[in-house]
């Protein structure tokens, strides 16, 4: 988890601001996949003739100027070779084709328990870790109990790290990695197992290693988490990058590009949507689901307050008294949010007397999607309100999935709430101000 | 090579704290501690002393006393059991430490070091028990006036002579024979961890291979008797292996006080000097690969 590059780098440590961190030229790193593992043997015997492998590119053509001081993000979806190219950022592995200079000593949090020896403890680790950077006995003994402190592992020091949860393991491995000053400091998504009070805490110290001229990389899925940090992006897709500026800029490219993938693979996700459940006595039919953007048109990704439609239409197969159409919300991790129809309202729409044969539509329309972002589903009802207690008509749990994202990431949580902050200042020897925000 | 041994000063504390790490793993936590490393050699004495002596009644010859055979025996086994260990514990031990070599720029050079170390500091343990032996039978007891034949460490050995036990000034060469055999076992376990990446059979074949090597070797049966079967068809057997020379030269110090023929040391250690040169840049040429072939 903790490394210092190549010591004689260390040397080259440069002091002037202004200068460049990292410097990657053409990186490139191919892996060969063979279909069986002998095959590498043979080809290494044997040199010359076709080699049995085929070559994957996880990453290539990568040209990087970070400089000294500055936060830069990295994101790009699963796959998009974030990974490997901090490990050749950090020379774990080294480039198939091009070169990465790095100026300074450099501690990387990669991955969970990485570069943890698991039967060791907690202080094992600790000196194990300092011990592959190169630190000396007294300089480990004089940051030991900064370290420990840090973590808040507490007497869990002393135990097997294989003990240790998810939770523990990355407090142990930030407290280490970032406690080594160092120069540049790569972090791997890492952080997002920690609790929001550990996170707060790793904020914190990465801020301050920002204050002091540290450079950091900082990789993540997430667009909000990088925006938060960083004022440089680099997007990466399929090993390339895509686009690198600032923050803002780099947005609009992964939200297009969000907005693509999303609607492939949920649509997908949609057809499967039959797998669900879906019971009720029949006499009417929910035929189709469709989600609609401001412009009308069907889609899976929606952003953070814009108009968002929801349209059924239904078929009447036989009469039917009273039914009701409803819509519940759920987070993708099954989180109720909100569910309605349009019967129990202070000014409902009564459906009466529904006729064999008959077909509609049934609308749904937030002017304004309250909905953070995430992954959501939907489960439509439809209910008979003649029958003493509501029966099902035709209930689709799971009817389709569909992704919000929020650009603006203003708000954190589930829902975008109306909010009216109010700031009253009352300075002495003056009227004093009052400054308000609604939105 | 030599960026091998700069980088081997370089994290001369990590390799320290592996040992340690790694003697510690040995001993704590185990009811027995550090008694396991002499209860080892003495079972295996034991079980071969019972199957080939009491249930197959084999004897070397008629002047050789029992006891004379175990110190002899308890020579070879104890030498041989940290040659053994540190060959098969060093072919795995990269893809042990695959947590470490993927994620962290880990020095892999170190690790086959520090298993030979803590293997070789382990065996220190129970040298001296052989000895103890030594000094118990020869001293104490006394030496029969014409037990203690046919031991002797010599490659070929036509016409058996007695020898008594003893302990002498050759002690001395110790050091160097223990240096040396760290020196040819690092080398094997420096080729065998990085082939092990290559092909991960490895790792099984050595098990086997360890075991045959053992019984090829005269641990349990004195070389003579290799050297005279069949009209000496198979003296080859220990032309060829570098450890029927290390072990004979260890009970030549060890059990009969006695300097080591310097023809075979000789022998010994310019093979573990070829072998820990080819070991060691194998596995440099390979050591940029390690993160990935794993």
């Amino acid at each position: 988890m903790v490394e210092a590059t190549v010591h004689e780098r260390r040397d080259e440590r440069s002091t002037g601001v202004g200068g460049s961190a990292i410097v990657a030229k053409g990186l490139g790193k191919a892996y060969e996949l063979y279909a069986k593992p002998v095959h590498r043997l043979w080809d290494m015997l044997l040199p010359g003739g076709k080699k049995r492998c085929r070559e994957f590119w996880a990453v290539r053509n990568v040209y990087l100027d970070v400089p000294q001081g500055s936060t830069v993000g990295i994101i790009g979806e699963n796959g998009a070779g974030k990974s490997t190219l901090l490990k050749l950022l950090n020379g774990i592995t080294k480039p198939t084709e091009g070169e990465v200079r790095v100026n300074g000593r450099l501690a990387s949090l990669l991955e969970l328990g990485a570069g943890f020896h698991p039967e060791f403890s907690g202080r094992d680790n600790i000196y194990l870790n300092c011990s592959i950077l190169g630190m000396a006995e007294d300089e480990i003994e004089a940051r030991f109990e900064s370290i420990v402190a840090f973590s808040e592992l507490g007497e869990f020091i002393e135990r097997p790290v294989k003990t240790y949860s998810s939770g523990m393991y990355v407090r142990l491995g930030f407290s280490v990695a970032s406690s080594v000053d160092p120069d540049i400091f790569l972090i791997d998504e890492a952080l997002s197992v920690g609790d929001e009070h550990f996170k707060g805490k790793c904020i914190n110290r990465l801020n301050d290693l920002r204050e002091q001229g540290r450079t950091i990389v900082f990789v993540s899925h997430d667009m909000g988490a990088v925006k938060t940090m960083c004022q440089h992006v680099v997007l990466m897709d399929k090993g390339e990058v895509v686009e690198q500026g600032s923050a803002e800029k780099v947005a609009d490219e992964y939200l297009k590009r969000a907005h693509a993938r999303g609607n492939e693979r949920l649509s997908a996700l949609a057809r499967e949507a039959s797998e669900y459940p879906r019971w009720g006595s029949g006499e009417m039919e929910v035929t189709e689901v469709r989600l609609l953007d401001a412009a009308g048109r069907p889609g899976h990704v929606f952003e953070t307050g814009d108009p968002f439609t929801l349209r059924m239409r239904y078929r009447a197969h036989a009469a039917c008294r009273r039914p009701v159409f409803g819509v519940g919300f759920y987070r993708s991790d099954g989180t109720y949010v909100n569910g309605s129809n349009h019967a129990w309202r202070d000014r409902p729409i009564e459906l009466c007397d529904v006729a064999a044969g008959e077909e509609g539509e049934v609308e749904l329309r937030f002017e304004s999607l309250p909905l953070l972002s995430g992954r959501y589903y939907l489960t439509t009802f439809l209910y008979d309100h003649a029958k003493a207690a509501p029966t099902a008509i035709d209930h689709r749990e799971h009817a389709l999935t569909f992704e919000v994202l929020d650009p603006r990431n203003h708000q954190h949580g589930l829902l975008y709430l109306p909010t009216l902050w109010t700031v009253r200042r009352g300075r002495p020897g003056d009227a004093g101000e009052l400054l308000e925000s609604r939105s | 090579m030599f960026s091998l041994v700069r980088s081997l000063v370089r994290h001369k504390r990590l390799l320290k704290e592996l040992v340690v790490r790694d003697l510690k793993a040995r001993y704590v936590g185990s009811a027995m501690g550090f008694f396991w490393s002499v209860i080892y050699p003495f079972i295996m004495l034991f079980v071969y002393m019972l199957v080939f002596r009491v249930f197959l009644n084999m004897r070397w010859d008629d002047k050789a006393s029992p006891k004379d055979v175990a110190v002899w025996m308890l020579a070879g086994i104890v030498v041989w059991a940290a040659f053994s260990e540190t060959v098969t514990r060093s072919t795995n031990s990269l893809v042990e430490n695959s947590n470490l070599i993927q994620k962290v720029v880990f020095p892999s050079e170190v690790l086959p070091v520090s298993l030979t170390i803590s293997s070789l500091i382990n065996m220190m343990i129970g040298v001296p028990i052989v000895m103890l032996g030594v000094a118990w039978f020869a001293y104490v007891k006394g030496n029969d006036v014409e037990v203690a034949s046919l031991l002797a460490g010599q490659e070929i050995l036509p016409e058996p002579e007695a020898r008594d036990l003893a302990l002498g000034w050759s002690l001395v060469a110790l050091p160097l024979l223990i240096v040396l055999q760290g020196v040819f076992t690092l080398g094997l376990g420096y080729f065998l961890s990085a082939f092990n990446l290559l092909l991960r059979d490895t790792y099984h074949l050595v098990g086997v291979g360890v075991v045959v090597w053992m019984f090829s070797t005269p641990i349990f049966y004195p070389p003579y008797l290799v050297a005279e079967k069949d009209g000496g068809r198979y003296v080859w057997m220990l032309a060829i292996n570098p450890m029927h020379w290390l072990i004979a030269s260890y009970r030549e110090v060890l059990v009969f006080g006695a300097w080591p023929d310097p023809g075979l040391l000789g022998r010994f250690g310019l093979v573990a000097l070829v072998v820990l040169l080819l070991g060691a840049t194998f596995f440099r040429s390979q050591k940029d690969r390690f993160p990935d072939l794993l």
